[in-house]
């Protein structure tokens, strides 16, 4: 029979009670400014759904009536440097941070709703009624809340999506050591979701100063708790991972002060993350007025006994007990919260008609739809742009790879902001092909090695760069991980600057090679240009050259928008002219490069397959025009050279190594046949591979890609299409 | 039911031609493959024949009729046993250049089996590309070659595709272009409108036939486009009159199997110079130079209606009296009009030999698209040098007109003497 003892979690976890003495001893002015909050959040959640059941609000109404205390009780506990964000349902933690930002001595009952205070209440109604002067200009809505200002770093419909994000606002405090933290809020329903277990390890494992902030309501949508998971006890997910947790009852808001003010000893002193767990109930359904019962899901009877525990009602009768109030105090509190509401509501309705309508005059115009999905590059604006033509440094003969870890180590040396991260990246000599050799020797606290969790720590990368103080450089080990992060990478990253109104930056470098031909089998096989370039907000670029990959590099780093740097390990260990003695020169995002002129026929290509591409013309001797694309984004496809060059040609056929399903060269073509279809004497012609992913066999593989084979292939239909063919 | 006559198109590119006259007038009983009229081309004059066999019923373009576009029903047939009032849905068409309209009293998709292979695209220049008769399904081009056709005035109707699915592609609307430069000539065609006859000047009238314009357009385009340079050289004939003068004597009498001038033996020679020197026998395209595989001769030949030259097709593998034999023949017939298409189309090289008119020497212009024209002057007697004595001999004089963009000064002078050795000592004409 083996001998087992019995093994204990390494990372505290406590349940936090208050006491009548704790109510006691609790500051008056933190009791006034609770109040305050709860019935001012209280009264805008009434109006807000007082004003979807006019219609009048766009899309769903998340209301937190009855569970605004967690809110409250924790971001009063906070510094205005301090950052939160939140979920679908987070209208209390938006007003809460942001009633403490702007009232800073704190708020009183009899006096509560100030002109700053009166400017937030109408201006957050105003951005969920997807209005010009919300704080988003009207693109975020209920669900896409950001005052950046105020320390809300933007709220999310994606079910536990902020969460990475958040952690990388906690990486940026801690790597600029001010001792502030983030608090992510969600709920029982994303416990369970990859991001956020996967944050919880990674923010753990880099200590990083970040509160989970479970708001337990019991009810994912309609689905209870105790169905979606054996261990209810949601604050116990702190064992897996080595985090100090608190459960607590999150209708008393000093339950939830205390316990976030003990938890924010430890994240201020660099203890790393904590989870608070804060029992709570929404009086009415998902969305909407309807309370859940209506519903079926849960009984009246439940909710009777979680409306009796009002918090409102708590913190008042408390205060009454103390006599820091009286209850004509409450009454006039409620009526200047309601009426304050009825005055925001006012301002931005036009009551003169049957029924109230928006004022025409404050919606977004339309032509604002395509607004910051990108920038506009001023941050380039006076670099010395340098084609390799005009190179007046030291070329010499060396690997690509060697370029790859070479500029980058020239740019962390100039550039303290810049880290690095991705699985392995700071051992085996520079990462599984030598692209950060040299990285993690230089600069041990800027190249970080993951644990295997693309969606976590790429989204991680975006929360830093979003907070703009670091510029993080993440690499994908392979490109078909994308599908893992793919929240993340297409969700978050590229939407927010567009989803939050356009004000905040993403410079964030993600490096990924295409391993086709390395046997790495279906799974690791693809071509993500195709893919990236379906999502608004990334910037593409990708090198055939390595003095190209300096240059492009230099530009992407400087760049305030994410950008996918594709690599290939095809060209890893070719030897080209590279430079050496000058790594600081640019070459211009959205400019592509004609690498062979001719005459017949415009072949457009990137990264491995260019110089393919020029070998393939010159064994047939087609008078092709090559061109290096570069820029591969929607945004960045350079219409003047190509556009040059197809009114010169007529014939176009665009080459590419990977499956013909994710194919990049949809996008050319479309855009192609579209722009120019009166300079064109036959169809867009493509060189792709097959339709599978490429197998591990390598006679497979090769079938699956397009190579040299398929490129003359390509260049004898081009020709044999406008009447002639070759020999 | 009545069968539509309509103007066919006989040759690649044909739109219009003159309906010279009706060989049949109304009432007359014809038979299937009868001719029914004769229509006159920019080269040839052409028979119409009839389809079926039934009765004329109907003349709807009378014999005459200059600028006839292609397509046009310029006649009914009637069927055998049809009386006069199924003529009654047709009537001449208000302007010849206009399709005819299809007034037609029977539904639409009633099938006229007999009219429905005959009717080609209608030339619709005044149109744009849209032609409202053609039934055979739309004309499938690329962007840029409906473009380009747009801009060159050319109908793609006309244009036979060599793409995909016979698809028209730019490559073949520049061929077009060249092989029937109707807009680019224009501005020539306009200068010389320009040059009229002086006021009150006495003139008589003569309408250009679609040759004589098509002569002047061609000519007019070689002499501005092409860089036209001349070689002259004298040749000593007298061997290769002394050998003419034997061959023809043994085929004397009433059985005479051929008869040789010296023009045949030029033919003949230049024939066998250009298989020695094949860089003459070519023609320029902006892509490449287009060399000839075989050697079609074209000797020009004088015509009432104009210059027409047709064509000896591989002169060079054809013996003297086989050539000589078939430049009598297409003579006669292009005097005739009655060259048929692919006797006066292609051909890599021309001859033109004003000898017979006592011409001492003179320059031609090149018959695009070949790259190369001789011109042949007299016979004539004159003091040659011999073995450092002189003597009186028969010198004939040639000029080469090249193109210089396909045939350099010294290719030329090359191909002129070895036709002049050829000619000198025909003994060489055997190896």
């Amino acid at each position: 029979m083996p001998r087992s003892s019995k093994l204990t979690s390494a990372a505290p976890w406590r349940e936090l009670v208050t006491t009548d003495k704790d109510w006691q001893a609790a500051d008056p002015g933190l009791l006034r400014s609770s109040l305050v909050d709860l019935h001012l959040i209280r009264a805008f959640e009434e109006k807000v759904l007082e004003l979807a059941g006019q219609g009048l609000v766009h899309g769903p109404a998340h209301s937190s009536i009855g569970q605004e205390s967690g809110a409250v009780g924790s971001a009063l506990t906070l510094r205005a440097s301090d950052q939160i964000n939140g979920s679908h349902r987070a209208h209390h933690q938006f007003l809460a941070k942001c009633l403490h930002y702007v009232s800073p001595e704190g708020m009183d009952p009899a006096n509560a709703v100030t002109a700053p205070v009166h400017e937030l209440l109408q201006k957050t109604l105003a951005e969920i009624m997807g209005l010009a002067q919300g704080y988003c200009r009207g693109r975020g809505g209920s669900m896409h809340l950001r005052w950046g200002d105020a320390g809300v770093l933007g709220t999310n419909a994606i079910v536990g999506g902020g969460v990475p994000m958040a952690a990388g606002a906690a990486w940026s405090h801690r790597r600029a050591g001010t001792g502030d933290v983030t608090i992510t809020y969600f709920g029982d329903g994303a416990i369970n979701i990859g991001s956020v277990l996967e944050t919880m390890n990674l923010a753990a494992a880099w200590k990083l100063p970040l509160c989970f902030f479970i708001e337990n309501n019991r009810y994912a949508v309609s689905t209870v708790v105790d169905e979606a998971t054996a261990e209810p006890r949601l604050s116990a997910r702190g064992q897996a991972f080595g985090i100090p947790s608190w459960k607590i009852d999150g209708m008393d808001p000093l339950a939830v002060y205390l316990a976030t003010q003990e938890a924010l000893e430890i994240m201020r002193s660099g203890g790393g993350p904590t989870i608070i767990e804060a029992d709570v109930y929404r009086f009415f359904h998902q969305n909407g007025p309807l309370p859940g019962s209506a519903f079926g899901y849960r009984t009246k009877d439940e909710e009777n006994e979680w409306r009796a525990r009002d918090p409102l009602d708590r913190v008042g009768s408390e205060m009454i007990k103390r006599k820091l109030i009286d209850e004509a105090g409450i009454k006039s509190l409620r009526e200047q919260a309601q009426a304050a509401m009825e005055a925001a509501a006012d301002e931005l309705l036009d009551k003169s008609g049957a029924k109230p309508a928006v004022r025409a005059d404050l919606w977004p115009t339309p032509d604002f739809r395509d607004a910051h999905i990108r920038g506009d590059l001023s941050e380039l604006d006076g670099v010395r742009y340098v084609e390799q033509e005009q190179f007046q440094g030291k070329l010499e003969e060396h690997k690509f790879v060697d370029s790859v870890a070479d500029v980058m180590h020239r740019r962390m040396s100039k550039d303290e902001r810049i880290v690095v991260m991705g699985e392995d990246v700071h051992r085996l000599k520079g990462g599984t092909n030598g692209a950060t050799r040299g990285l993690s020797q230089d600069f041990p606290d800027r190249c970080l090695g993951t644990p295997i969790s693309e969606n976590a720590f790429v989204g991680l990368g975006g929360g830093i760069a979003m907070d703009g103080r670091y510029r993080p450089v993440v690499e994908f080990m392979y490109p078909d991980f994308m599908w893992v992060a793919a929240d993340q990478v297409f969700n978050q990253i590229a939407k927010a600057r567009h989803m939050f109104g356009g004000d905040s930056a993403m410079p964030l470098v993600l490096r990924t090679k295409v391993a086709m031909g390395t046997g790495y089998g279906s799974q690791h096989s693809m071509d993500p240009a195709g893919i990236f370039a379906t999502s608004p907000g990334w910037r593409i670029v990708a090198a055939s050259t390595p003095y190209d990959y300096v240059g492009l590099m230099n530009s992407a780093l400087q760049c305030e928008d994410p950008v996918l740097v594709i690599e290939h390990t095809d060209l890893y260990n070719a030897k080209f002219p590279a430079p050496v003695d000058d790594l600081d020169y640019y070459i211009p995002l959205g400019k592509a490069k004609v690498v062979r002129p001719g005459k017949d026929v415009t072949v457009l290509t990137y990264l491995s397959l260019v110089q393919t591409s020029v070998e393939a013309v010159e064994r047939l001797s087609v008078d092709a025009e090559v061109i290096d694309l570069r820029s591969l984004d929607r945004a960045g496809l350079d219409w003047e050279t190509i556009g040059a060059s197809i009114r010169k040609t007529n014939n176009v056929l665009v080459v590419e190594q990977g499956s013909v399903g994710t194919a990049y060269g949809v996008l050319l073509g479309d855009e192609v046949q579209r722009r120019f279809f009166d300079y064109l004497d036959q169809p867009v012609q493509r060189v792709t591979g097959g339709e599978a992913s490429p197998s591990i066999s390598k006679v497979l593989e090769r079938a699956a890609c397009a190579g040299p084979e398929e490129i003359e292939d390509g260049l004898r239909l081009v020709m044999a299409q406008q009447g002639r063919p070759l020999a | 039911m009545a069968i539509k006559i309509e103007l066919p198109s006989v040759a690649a590119g044909m739109e219009e031609a003159t309906l010279v006259r009706w060989v049949k007038v109304e009432g007359d009983q014809v038979s299937k493959g009868e001719t029914l009229a004769e229509m006159e081309t920019d080269k040839a004059v052409m028979e119409l024949e009839t389809e079926a066999d039934g009765v004329l019923g109907r003349i709807l373009v009378p014999g005459g009729s200059e600028g006839v576009t292609v397509g046009t029903m310029i006649g009914v047939l009637l069927e055998p046993g049809e009386d006069e009032s199924a003529l009654a849905a047709f009537q001449a068409p208000s302007a010849p250049s206009e399709p005819a309209a299809p007034a037609s009293p029977e539904p639409e998709t009633a099938p006229e089996p007999q009219a429905a292979p005959a009717q080609n695209p209608v030339s619709a220049e005044s149109q744009g590309q849209a032609s409202a008769p053609e039934r055979e399904g739309r004309v499938f081009a690329s962007p840029l070659a409906r473009r380009l056709a747009n801009e060159y005035g050319l109908d793609l109707s006309g244009i036979q595709g060599s793409g995909p699915h016979g698809r028209i592609v730019r490559l073949d609307v520049e061929r077009a272009r060249e092989a029937a430069p109707v807009q680019a000539a224009a501005p020539a065609a306009a200068s010389i409108q320009a040059s009229s006859v002086p006021e009150g000047a006495r003139v008589e009238r003569i309408p250009n036939s679609g040759m004589r314009k098509t002569i002047a357009r061609r000519l007019t385009e070689s002499k501005q486009q092409v860089p036209h340079f001349y070689l002259t050289m004298e040749v000593d004939v007298e061997e290769m009159l002394a050998l003419r003068g034997r061959l023809n004597a043994k085929s004397s009498g009433a059985d005479r199997k051929y008869r040789l001038s010296v023009n045949d033996i030029v033919v003949y020679a230049a024939a066998r110079a250009l298989r020695r020197v094949p860089d003459v026998n070519a023609s320029w395209s902006e892509e490449a130079i287009l060399r000839y595989l075989d050697v079609d001769v074209c000797v020009a030949v004088a015509t009432e209606g104009g210059l027409v030259t047709p064509v000896i097709h591989e002169a060079d593998r054809k013996g003297l009296a086989e050539i000589s034999g078939e430049i009598r023949d297409l003579a006669h017939r292009a005097r005739a009009g009655k060259l048929a298409p692919a006797e006066y189309q292609g051909g890599g090289f021309t001859i033109s030999n004003l000898g017979m008119y006592g011409i001492r020497e003179f320059s031609a212009i090149i018959n695009p698209p070949q790259a190369a024209i001789l011109a042949v002057g007299a016979v004539e007697k004159r003091p040659v040098v011999r073995n450092d004595q002189l003597a009186v001999g028969n010198v004939m004089i040639m000029t080469l007109s090249s193109d210089h963009r396909v045939v350099d000064g010294a290719v030329g002078a090359r191909f002129l003497a070895e036709l002049r050795a050829l000619l000198e000592d025909p003994l060489e004409l055997l190896v």
